[in-house]
């Protein structure tokens, strides 16, 4: 029986987690972090006498509030065992936040967190969810990578793809930790119902326009968000410590995708690109694109690791639908 | 002597394409399982006995089981044969052209598609694929008339690398055997041509290379097309291949190793096969290699219509076409996965394939 910790719980993966875990018979209970006030959806699994979920606010990528919270009696009580970190994916609350302590704030989460599992009597299992979004990328249209692929070391890569690796290595240090077992599940783009596109860097969270790269259309693989959250259960259920790249059976080029999900691109040639980002960053402005190179080259992921050690397997679909007001959009269907 | 009266069962009379095999002094005998055999002798006594105590029943080397990979991974559904698929009435002149038989394996491609989006892993889009197929059908018809033989070589199931020559700057060679496959195998099977790293970073023809199933040269992405039970055309040559001038023409170039450790380590046969035309079809009479250099391109040709007529000159002359597909070579059933770590080996059946590819070469030529 597992007592289990999620961070980000009130985000869309974060969500879907908790719901799984909630109706999992061999999760006693739930401690759920986030930023911002508990999600309505959780109302109801926050109702009852003694609800098998509670929800505590706290700055994940601040020390002091962390180590209050960890060092707290309510969560001493709740003697967790298993801590899943969720990386923050949706809309920070303000794009020009400084960084903490020098790094992003998806790092220093990080690095809180796998303090705190370190330092806690209790906590012996750690699941990082992270990005597949890591690895170099060879030329290609899409190119086949395993869990021991190369990892993008470029110093010139943008801020988010580097909060990403740094993130993969934080985690990446830990997982022969004989005191703690760490399994990290690396994540194309999750598609979730309705059109919601999550952890691809090319996408964003809002819908709009997008550059593309001149003469390159990559292709993107797809994850159901709700075979995150069964992989999720997996890691947290299994006894192998590990990389473990997780991915469903679709594929789409970025041009689909972006269509798909209402972000209009345009394409541009990499020279004028290239151009367009050195001159934003010279303003101090966000980068224009994450990465020329992922405009570029696309990849696939090879989840035979995950399929043997985790035993699992996608059971969910990604494609296009015909909603009920008769429009057509990304949706996701049990296979 | 030419290539041409060159015979490979004459002692001491050296194909000149192949230059002098390290192997060619005992015809008769594997060198390399025979210092196998001599490493073995000198293996320390005890040990020996033991080994030969062991009553328990050994596998023939020859005829032992493969160990298949743990996770059957294609999730694909069965290609129906050319007989079973159903297609629509022809509703314009091009279906009419192209016959009902090449429409029903046309129709079979969506078969390669695994999940609800039109694209394979690798980027196949049999829709692109389709539309583009009238097009090379004509090249493959009436412009390179191709004639090939030796069909029966190829699986009509399970995984095969199939290796051949590769000439003439632009790959219709490739085009023309990926064709020639699909319109001779039932159920018809896509071969997956392997490209080089460079022509995956081009714009547009990256595109175009993953939409009609071609796929980037990288371990993972070889070992998986295997793993899924694909056939995969290589051209061992690489880059060489394509630099050849016309003093070189049908004479092999270096093979890289690393489809023979693929086909090893994926327990599958290696298919010779001889594209006969390519090496005519824009024969370089140099290359500037400086120029190619400065201009970080494989190869700066000089060809008799090329750089005279501007692009135009680098397409091919209408050369006739002649495929020879080879007997398999069945090198997986006498060395396990294991054997590909063995350098040596690898690179002694890399140059097996040249010789059976040069060999094909040498009959078919004239």
């Amino acid at each position: 029986m597992k007592h289990v910790l999620v961070t980000h719980a009130d985000e869309p993966l974060g969500r879907r987690i908790i719901k799984r875990l909630f109706y999992d018979a061999n999760v006693t209970s739930i401690f759920a972090l986030g930023d911002g006030p508990a999600p309505h959806t959780f109302d109801r699994f926050l109702s009852g006498a003694t609800p098998r979920l509670s929800y505590a606010r706290v700055d994940l990528a601040k020390h002091r509030p962390m180590n209050d919270l960890f060092h707290s009696t309510r969560v001493r009580d709740a003697e967790i065992d298993t801590a899943i970190f969720v990386p923050r994916h949706g809309a920070p609350a303000s794009p020009s936040d400084p960084l903490v302590a020098g790094l992003s704030e998806r790092t220093a989460e990080a690095r809180l967190l796998l303090q705190q599992c370190l330092e806690s009597q209790t906590i012996r299992n750690l699941v990082a969810l992270g990005s597949a979004f890591v690895y170099r990328l060879p030329p290609g249209n899409a190119n086949r990578l395993h869990e021991d692929s190369e990892l993008d070391l470029d110093p010139d890569v943008s801020p988010e793809i580097r909060s990403w690796i740094d993130c993969d290595m934080i985690f990446h240090g830990e997982v022969h930790n004989d005191r703690l077992r760490v399994a990290l599940l690396r994540l194309p783009t999750v598609v979730a119902s309705g059109g919601y596109v999550y952890l691809n860097p090319f996408m964003g969270e809002r819908a709009g326009w997008r550059v593309r790269s001149l003469g390159y259309d990559p292709i993107c693989a797809l994850v159901s968000d709700k075979d995150v959250a069964r992989a999720t259960q997996a890691a947290v259920h299994s006894t192998v410590s590990g990389i473990y790249n997780v991915a469903g059976i679709e594929v789409v080029p970025l041009s689909v995708l972006a269509g798909w999900t209402g972000r209009h691109s345009v394409s541009l040639p990499g020279v004028l690109l290239s151009a367009l980002d050195r001159a934003a960053r010279l303003l101090g402005r966000e980068a224009v694109v994450p990465s020329l190179e992922r405009l570029r080259y696309g990849f696939t992921l090879d989840t035979r690791r995950a399929e043997q050690e985790l035993g699992f397997h996608p059971a969910h679909r990604v494609g296009l639908a015909r909603a009920g007001d008769g429009t057509l959009r990304l949706e996701t269907a049990g296979i | 002597m030419t290539t041409s009266d060159w015979h490979p069962h004459a002692r001491g009379n050296e194909n000149p394409a192949l230059g002098r095999d390290p192997f060619a002094e005992e015809v008769s005998i594997d060198p390399y399982l025979e210092r196998l055999a001599t490493l073995r002798q000198s293996e320390a006594p005890e040990l020996r006995k033991q080994v030969e105590s062991d009553s328990r029943p050994r596998p023939d080397w020859a005829q032992r089981t493969v160990k298949k990979p743990p996770a059957a991974r294609s999730r694909r559904a069965r290609t129906p044969t050319v007989g079973e698929v159903v297609i629509p009435e022809p509703s314009g002149w091009v279906d009419r052209w192209l016959g009902e038989d090449v429409r029903r394996r046309l129709e079979t491609l969506g078969y390669m598609v695994e999940g609800e989006t039109p694209y394979d892993r690798f980027g196949f889009s049999p829709d692109v694929a389709r539309n583009a197929f009238p097009w090379f059908q004509a090249l493959y018809r009436h412009y390179f008339r191709v004639r090939s033989e030796g069909h029966e070589h190829l699986p009509a199931e399970g995984a095969a690398v199939i290796a051949g020559n590769h000439a003439g700057l632009l790959p219709f060679d490739a085009a023309m055997g990926v064709l020639d496959i699909l319109q001779h195998t039932d159920p018809p099977r896509l071969a997956r041509a392997i490209v080089d790293r460079w022509a995956g970073s081009l714009p547009w023809i990256n595109i175009f290379y993953a939409r009609v199933g071609q796929v980037v040269g990288t371990r993972e992405n070889f070992a998986d097309l295997l793993d899924d039970e694909q056939l995969v055309m290589v051209f061992p040559e690489g880059m060489d291949g394509i630099r050849k001038t016309i003093t070189q023409r049908y004479r092999l170039q270096h093979f890289h190793v690393g489809f023979v450790e693929q086909a090893l380590r994926a327990q599958v046969p290696i298919i010779p096969v001889a594209f006969v035309g390519s090496d005519d079809q824009t024969p370089i009479l140099y290359n500037v290699k400086p120029l190619a250099k400065r201009l970080g391109l494989p190869v700066a040709p000089i060809t008799p219509t090329f750089p005279w007529l501007g692009p135009l000159g680098l397409l091919p002359y209408p050369v006739a076409y002649k495929i020879v597909y080879g007997e398999p070579l069945n090198f997986h059933q006498r060395f396990g996965p294991e054997s590909a770590n063995d350098s040596r080996l690898v690179r002694y059946l890399a140059n097996q394939v040249r010789r059976s590819v040069q060999l094909l070469l040498d009959r078919n030529r004239s």
